[in-house]
């Protein structure tokens, strides 16, 4: 697709404003291709010279094969960028990667802060913990805030690129760390270790509901053992909260200041778009800067209106006409164009319902945000060259 | 490996990585049901209503409301699903309130570990088992358009992990109920919606083993979805790549016919197609290979996906697909070809 004055300046300043970032995450619906977003992004920066980590959540293999590595694992690994002198570029800077593990991150956390071995231990072995690590609603998001906190203090990166779970709610990972305070503060625990709470005693009037009657009936439903369990568990978790509240708030800084940008990744279908400006409007909201929209997997544009207009007849004609090849006599020329004709009708209303809700997009952002959209390649991107082409799509370069 | 037809069935889950169209699926299937005159239930969990999207019917919420004959939606919110079981469980709107709407019992009920995917899960169990005043059931079908893989897995272990936590108390015995009804072939089916690319089918392959060896809950069809039609033959296909190549030798010697010639456009657009229609068979292929289950493709469709217009034609196609998957003495060989273009 040629590429116009106006993605070209848009082009330019998304890159401007990314290398004045420290911290750049992509959000967006599922399958809308963030983590290749986040990989292009990353690219580019380090090939600019910078040092970069791109942190992903998604296994995605055959993003890594195309970086050259086996596998993104937990452990940050450095993609070696040599390769791409085969595309005739010259790499000034470092590329990181690593697959943000929930499990691990949360193992990481516990590791770190829990104030002495004993309670490690206790955390680690106990049976709720595997369960409240893996799937409490936000606890990915949780661990992948702690991991960044922690890397942008170690200062060992220029720029860190983080690829964010398909939520429902953009915000989930900022939202999680207060959640996790709420959840456990010592407020709620004490009540479940007054005396006689879970023991039984009733002689409560209904009009004043005591707190041994709600645990009481809390118990009914999760079966007091678990009630009482949970308790213990949650009350040696919570030691793991010292300095806790501090780096939930550090985090909530960090992302809220002019060293983070976000930016919104989309497909380019009707109801994608609207999950898209969804999110923008909830950032938006909350003070943060947002950079760029990016719209994967835009149909492109191959034939004019005049040539869709064309009788089947008259394409047939044209196809024989030099520097194309002579047809084979086995072929039928009409039947070939008939086919030609329906599939570039087809994908015409493709590019059509692209571009208009691209249109509306641009209608419902403010003016400056640079609306970026990638090409629908005809493979998927599994390789150094698909990377560039994405790369060339975001950033103008050849 | 043989399937009886899945609209023998009457609990139905739908799940597959996000962005493969496991809601468009959902409804289409749904819409399929109610086409054959089955009173049909969509649940959609705690995602903001694209079913009222689909169906121009007003906003969808916890209230089950019609969308179409004899279809009905209603979206399932954890909230609105603890508030209904509790007050099942305790009769009196004061009693819930004190003790649900405690601000201690809420931050409780934050943490307990698959609460509320249990309620919610819960609710579609309410529904199957829910009988009209005649004592037969409410419902000839309940369909579950469950959370996106990753989340989904967990949602559909929550009922074990649950009976493999505790022994006792409601939420034991609810699990239990749950649990079996999950693991019973006679009723349940879990249909896996994906991609025919990389990264979905993957994801796929990895929730069907799931799905099989640790959850036992039986899988109906993988549905793959956005499948193009090949419209080229094999011998079209040639000369197209022979007709790119000597466009791009004509651009490279400077032939300016290269970028005006008025096939030039055509013939793109048909490399396109044709790669996108080679690139899906491969992943088809390892579908078919590995999944070890009946796939149904659906094709792709050049309209914008969430119309209900879409809905329509998939609904069309299921209606003639899923039977057909149950009886094998009928060619399979060429599905696609019986596809709306």
């Amino acid at each position: 697709m040629a590429r116009t004055d106006d993605e070209a300046q848009a082009s330019r300043y998304f890159e401007r404003v990314i290398s004045e970032r420290q911290v750049v995450i992509c959000v967006g619906s599922g399958g809308v291709g963030k983590t290749t977003s986040s990989a292009v992004i990353g690219l580019n920066a380090a090939l600019s010279g910078r040092r970069v980590l791109v942190m992903t959540i998604d296994p995605a293999r055959r993003l890594a094969n195309s970086l050259g590595i086996e596998a993104l694992g937990s452990e940050m690994q450095q993609i070696p960028l040599e390769r791409f002198e085969e595309l005739g570029l010259e790499p000034k800077g470092e590329l990181w990667a690593m697959m943000l593990d929930m499990k691990d991150s949360f193992d990481r956390l516990v590791q770190r802060h829990a104030p002495d071995p004993k309670t490690r231990d206790a955390i680690l072995d106990n049976r709720f913990y595997h369960y409240f690590s893996t799937s409490l609603a936000g606890t990915q998001e949780y661990a992948a805030s702690e991991r960044l906190h922690e890397l942008v203090q170690s200062g060992e990166f220029d720029l860190i690129v983080l690829d964010t779970p398909p939520t429902t709610h953009a915000l989930d990972f900022l939202e999680a760390p207060e959640r996790l305070v709420d959840a456990v503060s010592s407020r709620a625990l004490q009540w479940l270790y007054k005396p006689g709470v879970l023991s039984g005693r009733s002689g409560m009037g209904i009009v004043s509901l005591g707190t041994n009657y709600v645990m009481r009936t809390l118990g009914k439903f999760t079966g007091g053992e678990l009630l009482s369990e949970l308790g213990v568990f949650l009350k040696t978790f919570s030691s793991l909260f010292e300095g806790f509240e501090e780096r939930a708030r550090g985090v909530i800084d960090l992302l809220k200041s002019s060293r983070t940008g976000f930016v919104v990744v989309t497909a380019p279908d009707s109801l994608t778009v609207e999950e898209a400006l969804y999110f923008y409007e909830k950032l938006d909201r909350d003070a943060l800067h947002v950079d760029a929209f990016i719209v994967n997997r835009v149909h492109p544009r191959w034939v004019s209106e005049e040539a869709l207009a064309l009788p089947p007849e008259a394409l047939a004609a044209a196809l024989s006409e030099p520097p194309l090849p002579a047809l084979d006599p086995a072929l039928n020329p009409t039947d070939l164009a008939e086919h030609l004709l329906e599939n570039a009708s087809q994908f015409e209303l493709r590019a059509t319902q692209d571009a208009s809700s691209i249109a509306l997009m641009g209608d419902r952002l403010p003016k400056t945000m640079p609306i970026l959209k990638v090409p629908y390649f005809n493979r998927d991107i599994h390789s150094l060259a698909g990377l560039n082409k994405a790369r060339t799509a975001l950033f103008g370069y050849f | 490996m043989s399937s009886p037809d899945l609209y023998n069935r009457r609990f139905f889950l739908f799940s597959g990585k996000g962005g493969v169209g496991k809601t468009t699926l959902s409804a289409a299937f749904a819409l399929s049901c109610a086409r054959r005159g089955e009173r049909t239930l969509l649940m959609e969990l705690n995602v903001k209503g694209k079913i009222s999207t689909l169906f121009g019917a007003g906003e969808v919420d916890h209230e089950i409301r019609e969308v179409d004959d004899n279809l009905y939606a209603v979206n399932v919110t954890p909230a609105a699903a603890m508030r209904e079981y509790a007050l099942m469980i305790l009769k009196i709107k004061l009693v819930y309130r004190a003790v649900f709407e405690n601000r201690i019992v809420s931050s409780f009920l934050k943490v307990i570990p698959g609460l509320n995917e249990l309620v919610m899960l819960g609710k579609a169990y309410y529904h199957v088992n829910e009988t009209d005043e005649s004592g037969r059931p409410k419902w000839d079908k309940i369909i579950v358009d469950a959370p996106a893989t990753g989340h989904g897995i967990f949602f559909l272990k929550i009922p074990s992990v649950i009976t493999s936590l505790v022994k006792s108390g409601l939420m034991f015995e609810e699990a239990q109920r749950i649990l079996d009804l999950l693991q019973d072939p006679e009723r349940t089916a879990i249909n896996l919606v994906t991609l025919a690319e990389d990264m979905p089918v993957n994801e796929t392959l990895e929730l069907a083993r799931v799905v099989r060896e640790e959850m036992g809950v039986p899988i109906g069809v993988v549905l793959a979805n956005a499948v193009y039609r090949p419209l080229f033959d094999d011998a079209q296909v040639a000369h197209l790549n022979e007709a790119h190549a000597a466009l791009q030798a004509a651009a490279d010697a400077g032939d300016e016919r290269a970028q005006t010639h008025p096939g030039a456009g055509f013939v793109e657009a048909a490399r396109f197609r044709n790669a996108r229609v080679a690139m899906q068979q491969e992943y088809l292929d390892l579908l078919r290979e590995q999944a070890d289950a009946p796939m149904v493709e659906v094709p792709f469709y050049f309209h914008d996906r969430m119309s209900f217009a879409t809905i329509d034609e998939i609904a069309e196609h299921l209606s003639r697909e899923l039977p057909a998957l149950a009886n094998p003495a009928e060619d399979t060989a060429d599905r696609s070809s019986s596809s709306a273009g």
